[in-house]
């Protein structure tokens, strides 16, 4: 089988506030034999806001991240589900107006002397795994199964929808997470919550309905019994873990729920230490679970 | 050949029941049922107590909007051996986020409220003397939007409603872009005041259920999108909503990437960013804080300035 090779974009978030996704996912790539290029150029996808200032910017500055990787010849390979769906959506965009396309590949031959050819595929970690690498043949690389873990399976909404943009799996009876949770020798629990929003995108905009969601979703898991959540996208986890005390404090409840990256259950599976995949980074400590 | 298919519906009368409770149906169905044609038999067969709303039977109407299997669909366009395939049984209850009046009938005031508050008509400037030039392209902007035909559907799994019932909502936000897009409009800017105001456009969260589910195709994150974009450029951003918009187009141009510590400051202002300190801390003890002043900046910035400069400029043509 020929090697599995990225262009690799952690995506801003885990540059900074959630480095340790992007810590844990090198070296998860590194146990698996997966290649992740850097991409040191490329620029944020805008997570959607830019598309709220300028369509054609959005459109404009997400093509420079795609010449980059078709000119390194590989795929491009995310670990942040906003990133996925920014790109894939502004993919979609460019493919169905020729017009803006052109507009698009003239502005960047101007300022970058490249050319977006709508070659590239932009990937999420989760999908890499399912598809590319294979839940079956990652199975067999399982060295400390989670036994015993009870994981909420949290998808959130960039990683489904809009699912004509993303074409990963049916938003409305996904089944990749729990997938995966099978494969690194977990239990996945079902709930309500986890096709919904954490909230993150309101954040700074409308504190209080960021957080009633964030509660919501946490209550949710709490419910059925979880004993921690996984999400593959950054931003969620932040909402999720870090502000889990200010959810608590919302309904004056308490949750204790840790929430894992997607790598780093893959990590801990592959059989890697807590610190790590950067578990004393989070506010909500696992080690009472992992025990 | 017809299959036996077991419909679990979502009885409630609040004048004979505390709360809801589940009723199970069995009808034989040949293929080419809509799950409205199974109501309305179990309606005239079995039980003729069972409350729904219907009309055209032909999606246009709005009216039979409810929950199958978990998510809004229009009853009259949805086959039952479709759902019956994808779950093995079809669970039908009224939507979601509206108070039940009975059975599968949803209370609608609240809708229809949202929508009056967006003014959801056309107020129209002075038409030139030679007519309106309307292009195909000043019609491709609002095309989808006016395809709304006020079924619900968007509201009832609106993340941001189901948390703030305040909220404008998808629905008559998506109504609302199609008269700030219209060409003949005339209170362009008066609209977008309102709709920057609390409980407006920017409290949505993204979470892109509206445009997901909407059995018409009207998008309305996309609306929202195209609102916002257009309230920005008639410079109305004196909220939180847009600051933190342009703190990330800021952030892009001069660092290439998004700095959330710069962010917060600029979202919230000076004061607000105060109160975030005890969780700056925080964030800090666990190594979570990017640094403000050693933020890396991207390899070949200069490109990105000058799309900006580019993009920017030709618009202002």
């Amino acid at each position: 089988m020929a090697q599995l090779k990225y262009a690799y974009y952690p995506g801003c978030a885990s540059q900074a506030i959630t480095k340790e996704a992007d810590i844990t996912t090198r070296k998860v790539a590194e146990l698996l034999g997966i290649e992740l290029v850097d991409m040191p150029a490329a620029n944020c996808c805008g997570a959607g806001l830019l598309k709220d200032y300028n369509l054609e910017l959005h459109l404009t500055l997400n093509a420079r991240i795609f010449s980059q990787a078709e000119r390194m010849g590989l795929d491009i390979l995310t670990i942040c589900s906003t990133c996925f769906m920014t790109m894939n959506t502004a993919r979609k965009e460019l493919a169905e107006n020729p017009e803006l396309f052109d507009k698009v590949n003239r502005t960047l031959r101007e300022t970058t002397g490249n050319e977006y050819s709508a070659k590239v595929r932009v990937k999420h970690l989760l999908w890499v795994l399912r598809d590319d690498y294979g839940f079956e043949r990652l199975k067999k690389e399982i060295k400390s199964p989670l036994t015993q873990l009870s994981i909420a399976p949290f998808y959130g909404c960039h990683i489904l929808r809009p699912s004509e943009a993303l074409g990963f799996e049916d938003p409305r009876d996904p089944s990749s997470l729990e997938s995966l949770i099978e494969v690194v020798g977990a239990r996945a629990v079902d709930y309500e919550g986890r096709t919904l929003c954490c909230g993150f995108q309101a954040d700074l905009v409308n504190p209080d309905t960021a957080i009633r969601m964030t509660a919501r979703r946490l209550e949710e898991a709490k419910r059925v019994g979880a004993d921690c959540l996984l999400t593959p996208c950054p931003f969620c986890h932040i909402n999720l873990d870090s502000y889990q005390e200010m959810a608590e404090k919302k309904l004056e409840a308490r949750f204790s729920l840790p929430v894992f990256h997607l790598a780093q259950v893959v990590g801990l599976a592959l059989g890697l230490q807590p610190e790590e995949v950067g578990l004393h980074r989070h506010l909500v400590s696992a080690e009472e679970i992992l025990r | 050949m017809a299959t036996k298919v077991k419909f679990i519906i979502k009885r409630f009368d609040p004048e004979l029941h505390k709360d809801p409770y589940w009723q199970g149906y069995t009808l034989d169905v040949e293929d080419g049922m809509t799950v409205l044609e199974a109501l309305l038999k179990i309606s005239t067969t079995e039980d003729p107590t069972l409350t729904f709303r219907r009309s055209c039977r032909s999606a246009i109407c709005g009216s039979c909007a409810m929950t199958i299997n978990g998510y809004p669909r229009l009853a009259c366009n949805t086959q039952v051996i479709e759902e019956f395939r994808r779950k093995g049984e079809v669970v039908i209850e009224p939507l979601k986020n509206y108070t039940v009046l009975k059975d599968l009938m949803v209370d609608m005031t609240p809708f229809w409220n949202k929508m009056e508050r967006i003014t959801p008509y056309l107020v129209p400037s002075k038409e030139p003397e030679d007519g309106w030039k309307i292009t195909k392209e000043d019609e491709k902007k609002i095309d989808r939007a006016q395809r709304c035909i006020m079924c619900g559907s968007c509201n009832s799994v609106c993340n941001t409603q189901a948390v703030d019932q305040h909220f404008t909502g998808p629905s008559a936000l998506a109504k609302a872009w199609r008269f700030v897009g219209d060409v003949r409009e005339k209170e362009k800017r008066e609209r977008l005041l309102r709709l920057s105001s609390e409980h407006g456009m920017w409290d949505c969260t993204r979470c892109i259920h509206c445009t997901e589910y909407c059995p018409k195709g009207v998008e309305p994150l996309e609306a929202i999108e195209r609102l916002r974009e257009k309230a920005l450029t008639e410079g109305i951003d004196d909220n939180p909503g847009a600051r933190h918009v342009m703190a990330l187009v800021d952030s892009v141009r001069r660092v290439g990437r998004l700095d959330e510590a710069a962010m917060t400051f600029k979202t919230l202002g000076f004061l607000r960013s105060i109160g975030m300190i005890p969780f700056g801390l925080k964030m800090e003890i666990h190594g979570k804080m990017p640094h403000p002043i050693l933020f890396p900046v991207i390899e070949d910035i200069e490109e990105v300035r000058k799309i900006y400069k580019k993009v920017t400029e030709e618009e202002e043509d």
